[in-house]
């Protein structure tokens, strides 16, 4: 590794000769651990709050809300922002089914295109990898806009009404390439590399067999931002997806929240029998972030166990 | 000719490895490219498909550009849009990486991950509801600042309508939502550091801070300068929400919260005209282009191995 | 090494070019197999599938009452429909995409507020179908309202069919009858934003600090008797009282500087809530605290407002109703420029138009299943309605037509045609400008105008000090030249109808 001090690597040639790892000594001190977890917990609390509050809020009756705003302990508690919600119930069950879906299925594609890309590059014997860098890095600052893409999606490729609109639009991304290219640049030795491929090595088994191990974290990383990706994503079924068992979780919640606000604003053209006022705007928005917030916030620490760091000890020696 | 090929083939295990990507992109934003001219044309639609319609729709130049420059508030909008994403850049950059830093360090795990979900929650946020919040806090009768001041015995200050606390309120915003995200990045980063390093380092008689600056930082220094130089391709983007949603519209707040995109967006509510929002879309994407080629360039003279290509 | 890198950006590029060349091809033949279908004569001899894009959210239902449709269009001009609902929020978005990628659907809805109609229509999207109307629209014709659809023309063309509703508008002030009641109030001497003053006051002084007298959200402007180019967010119109002939800077005239005196003297006296200028919207229905404020009205609004708030609501009129250009086209069914089958689909509209059966097909569903029949033209909904089937009546088609309910006042559709009927025509109804030789100043003014606007016409700043310097900003944006085509493209359009 080039980017360290002397001292360091000579340092670490003695750890490696002498095999000692010692335990610990080299953690922090506790008044530090003080300070630094009252700071931490602080600001980590501040992005906790809002969403307790979320979460009270959408329990709480909409007429109240208009009176007296936003309070930790409203006056009328009820259960009919996500009664509202639930009349959707079925069709929520289903785009729940999408969403999960083409999360998986997306993310696993992504993980694969994008780590053999990034490996590919990473790779100073690959003559061309600055041109394939190039390809991806500009396709991050332009874009040839939406009825393009549309037309691409639906008369090239004719994936109109199907899944995969929901998920190959997003499976490539030149940022997690460049990242994913960085991780494997700094954590792989090149001597590594080199002595697999004395061993004989080709160059799709050094990626399996060697790289890819080493580089969980960076993997955990770009898989930890597919999924929320593609959970998040309500875009695309907007633009291609009519038929309603297509539907995913998101669009879903965006269209009721779109339809609520148009017909709130256009009220007076949307003269109507039972809507408008009695629709409970404000707590449904709250309701659906929590619904939508919740299952993905759930699968963060399972992410959170390939951030540790020494899952690589060992896989570097030879 | 003969040397491309004999090099193609060479190198052909690594072609098959990008094959599959590069077709992704050809397909996926190569092709789609080409609606960019409609930046430069007039668009009207005519029968025989969207080819025909651009074909046919006449030659403008760049006059799409024009309204982007030909008013007074063309510079306040540049301005605005460059500082606001500089600071956002750069602060953004130093509060991600120390917070991976402390987060590895602190001695209880289970509460450093559960710091780390929390820390992650204003992602899941949209900039609408997050402008609710600020509008409690905010809010010239009820919000939570002028009660403390008037409590006080001072003043309700008319928070949407003084310009002055909004640079500071918009960068602390927006550096909030991003911070659990943009860490991640840089946690994923230390935790592939070898642990024998700082082991070695520690047996050296290195303090704490020593074996940061020493080891941590500068293996953390490739990420943190291909993510910076990848920002500045986005230097005359915006986060729609925070600039919209957040000052709530407010006209008086214009000069300190407008920025390209909102300036464009409130543009072209009447008339919604392809061919300008495309050209804004183009100039933004050329400036950014543009400054990531020199960025690149100057980081290739100092370490090759740390630019973007 | 660069002519290596040159030559693989070649490769890469030949590769995209024949794929668009690939894609390119696909969707001609496309076209050119349905070009041959559709040829020039009527082509009554073969079934043909319209596919039309309309306004609401998805229906359960839409299947099962498509088919019923079907079968009775099959009968009547040996055609089917495929609808394709989008909903509200997404309509404006996805129609354009849809439109501008050449896809070949049949009617889509239109309107000022969905899917703009005016700027799509001059951008060539929509067929111009006088002819059509003509030869398969003699129905249509016979029970619109001529207005509509000289109103909504464009240089002399019909771009869509419009929908027979209410076409006049008419700014309403609305009242919390609670408080009308308890101060009897005799509100039907309110008219003008300064004749409000002592009631307001009233309010004020003796309610408590949380009623807001005037309720209005930042989008409020005092009403000017004004017939404005693009809307009233928008700083160039004819002053109805003054040359009705002339297009003139709002902003600088007199009417309006002394309705700002007004609303600032309203604001600095609390009538209005505080932080107006930054209000998107306003819930005062929602909580019931408040006494005045206004909205767009029709015949018998009151009761649908006082039934949807849960409280009485009542009225009195701002202005005598008016039509404006916009009003006629609040609602309208446009055939696409890329339609195959411009005939049928004009059948389709004119039988949408005049068939009662049909009409109430589509818009209530299936008697029985989704209605009850109480009488000859009144209905009482079934849950299966509510759960499967609701859809927005006013852009269907013909309202006319639509059975009532039992709440519905019996006289409705007359009350409507006597609305329609009483309005007077705004000097340059039927007149739409093209923005595109100033869109540049149009952009810029747009823009401009949302930062001024809401604090200036809200009372919420001193008119003095902060119109001036309004004015000033957008003359260096080109007002003035935005005036002189307005003015231009008015004469060119007044001689051309010799009005």
């Amino acid at each position: 590794m080039s980017n360290l001090s002397e001292p360091v690597k000579r340092a670490s040639a003695h750890t490696r000769r002498t095999g000692k790892k010692s335990k610990d000594l080299n953690a922090i001190s506790p008044l530090s651990n003080v300070i630094f977890n009252i700071a931490i917990g602080l600001f980590a609390l501040s992005c906790i709050f809002p969403f307790l509050f979320i979460i009270i809020i959408s329990f709480t009756d909409e007429k109240t809300l208009a009176i007296n705003g936003f309070k930790l302990f409203p006056e009328v508690w009820t259960l009919d922002a996500y009664r509202f919600l639930m009349e959707s119930g079925q069709q929520m069950a289903q785009s729940f089914g999408v969403t999960l879906t083409v999360t998986v299925v997306g993310t696993a594609l992504t993980l694969y295109l994008v780590t053999t890309y990034a490996y590919a590059i990473s790779r100073k014997n690959f003559a061309q990898r600055r041109f394939f860098s190039f390809l991806a890095f500009f396709t991050m600052l332009f874009s040839g806009g939406l009825v393009p893409s549309y037309i691409v999606v639906t008369q090239v490729l004719h994936l109109r009404d199907s899944i995969w609109a929901l998920i190959l639009p997003s499976i490539m991304n030149a940022f997690y390439i460049i990242v994913m290219r960085t991780f494997f640049t700094t954590t792989v030795p090149d001597a590594v590399i080199e002595s697999a491929k004395i061993d004989g090595a080709t160059e799709f088994g050094i990626y399996t067999r060697i790289v890819l191990p080493i580089s969980l974290p960076g993997i955990a990383t770009i898989g930890l931002f597919s999924t929320l990706g593609f959970w998040n994503d309500w875009f695309n079924a907007l633009l291609y997806i009519d038929n309603a068992n297509l539907i995913p979780l998101q669009t879903l919640l965006i269209r009721i929240q779109n339809n609520m606000d148009f017909v709130v604003q256009n009220s007076s053209r949307v003269v109507s029998y039972d809507i408008a006022s009695t629709l409970p705007t404000e707590t449904v928005r709250m309701a659906m972030v929590v619904l939508a917030t919740l299952p993905v916030a759930l699968a963060y620490p399972f992410f959170q166990k390939y951030f540790i760091q020494g899952l690589t000890i060992g896989s570097v020696k030879e | 000719m003969q040397g491309i090929f004999k090099s193609l083939m060479k190198n052909k295990a690594f072609l098959l490895l990008v094959l599959p990507g590069a077709a992704w992109f050809i397909i996926f934003a190569y092709l789609p490219m080409f609606g960019t001219i409609i930046a430069f044309k007039d668009f009207r639609i005519h029968p025989g498909g969207f080819f025909e319609s651009v074909l046919k729709s006449e030659w403008v130049g760049f006059k799409n550009f024009e309204f982007l420059f030909s008013t007074s508030d063309a510079y306040i909008i540049t301005r605005n849009t460059i500082l606001y994403n500089l600071g956002l850049i750069f602060l953004g950059l130093v509060l991600a990486v120390t917070l991976a830093i402390i987060m590895n360090e602190l001695l209880n795990k289970r509460l450093a991950k559960i710091y780390q979900t929390a820390m992650f929650m204003p992602y899941f946020l949209s900039w609408v509801i997050i402008s609710y919040f600020v509008f409690s806090f905010l809010s010239v009768e009820k919000g939570v600042f002028n009660q403390i001041i008037t409590y006080f015995g001072g003043d309700p200050v008319s928070w949407y309508s003084e310009t002055g606390y909004w640079p500071y309120f918009l960068i602390l915003l927006g550096l909030w939502k991003g911070a659990g995200y943009g860490s991640v990045v840089y946690l994923a980063a230390i935790a592939g550091i070898d642990r024998s390093y700082y082991e070695a380092a520690m047996i050296d008689g290195a303090t704490k801070w020593k074996q940061i600056r020493y080891i941590t930082l500068p293996l953390l220094r490739p990420l943190m300068i291909i993510l910076t130089i990848l920002a500045i391709g986005g230097i005359f983007r915006s986060d729609f929400g925070l600039f919209y949603q957040v000052p709530r519209d407010s006209g008086a707040l214009y000069p300190v919260t407008n920025v390209i995109d909102t300036f464009v967006y409130r543009g072209l509510t009447i008339m919604g005209d392809t061919g300008m929002s495309t050209a804004t879309g183009l100039y933004q994407s050329v400036v950014g282009l543009i400054l990531v080629l020199l960025a690149n360039y100057a980081v290739r003279k100092i370490e090759k191995d740390y630019a973007v290509f | 090494m660069k002519t290596r890198k040159i030559a693989l950006l070649m490769v890469t590029l030949l590769l995209a070019f024949s794929t668009v060349l690939a894609g390119c091809g696909g969707s001609n033949t496309n076209d050119t197999s349905g070009n041959t279908a559709s040829g020039g004569e009527s082509g009554d001899k073969d079934t043909v599938k319209l596919k039309v894009y309309l306004i609401g959210g998805p229906q359960r239902d839409l299947p099962m009452v498509q088919e019923e449709m079907n079968k009775y269009l099959m009968e009547k001009i040996n055609a089917t429909v495929d609808i394709t609902m989008i909903d509200w929020g997404d309509y404006s978005k996805r129609m354009p995409v849809i439109t501008a990628s050449g896809e070949n659907y049949d009617i889509a809805f239109t309107s000022s507020w969905a899917y703009d109609y005016l700027p799509n229509a001059t951008r060539g999207a929509f067929l111009p179908i006088n002819d059509l109307l003509d030869k398969y629209g003699q129905g249509i014709k016979e029970q619109l309202d001529p207005r509509f659809l000289t109103g909504s023309q464009i240089g002399g063309q019909n771009y869509a069919v419009p929908v027979n509703k209410e076409l006049a508008s008419q700014w309403v002030w609305r009242f919390n009858k609670q408080y009308v009641d308890k101060y009897n109030m005799d509100i039907t001497k309110i008219r003008t934003l300064e004749d409000l003053e002592p009631y307001l006051q009233q309010i004020k002084d003796n309610e408590p600090a949380d009623i807001t007298p005037l309720a209005v959200p930042k989008g409020f402007k005092p009403y000017l008797a004004f017939d404005f180019l693009l809307g009233d967010e928008f700083p160039v119109g004819i002053n109805m009282n003054g040359d009705t002939g002339k297009y003139v800077n709002v902003l600088e005239s007199e009417e309006l500087k002394s309705s700002l005196k007004t609303i600032r003297k309203y604001y600095q006296a609390g009538y209005l809530r505080k932080d107006v200028a930054t209000l998107e919207g306003i819930d005062n229905i929602k909580t019931g605290k408040w006494f005045v404020d206004r909205e767009q009205t029709q015949p018998y609004a009151e009761l649908g407002w006082s039934r949807s708030a849960g409280y009485d609501i009542v009225t009195t009129p701002i202005h005598d109703p008016i039509i404006l250009t916009g009003s006629a086209t609040g609602a309208m069914h446009a055939i696409s420029a890329n339609s195959k089958n411009p005939e049928r689909a004009m059948m389709f509209l004119n039988l949408l138009n005049t068939d009662p059966y049909l009409r109430n097909l589509i818009n209530y569903g299936i008697e029985g299943t989704h209605y009850n029949k109480i009488s000859d033209n009144v209905i009482e909904d079934l849950p299966a309605m509510k759960d499967g089937f609701q859809m927005p009546g006013f852009a269907l088609g013909n309202l006319f037509l639509t059975y009532m309910h039992k709440e519905d006042p019996a006289d409705k559709w007359e009350a409507f045609k006597e609305f329609n009927n009483s309005a007077k025509v705004a000097p340059s109804f039927g007149f739409n400008f093209n923005p595109d030789p100033v869109k540049t100043e149009v952009a810029s003014i747009s823009a401009i105008v949302k930062e001024f606007y809401p604090s200036i016409m809200t009372g919420a700043v001193d008119p003095d000090e902060h119109l001036p310097k309004a004015i000033e900003k957008l003359k260096a944006a080109g007002l003035d030249k935005v005036i002189a085509e307005a003015q231009k493209q008015y004469d060119e359009w007044k001689a051309a109808n010799q009005k």
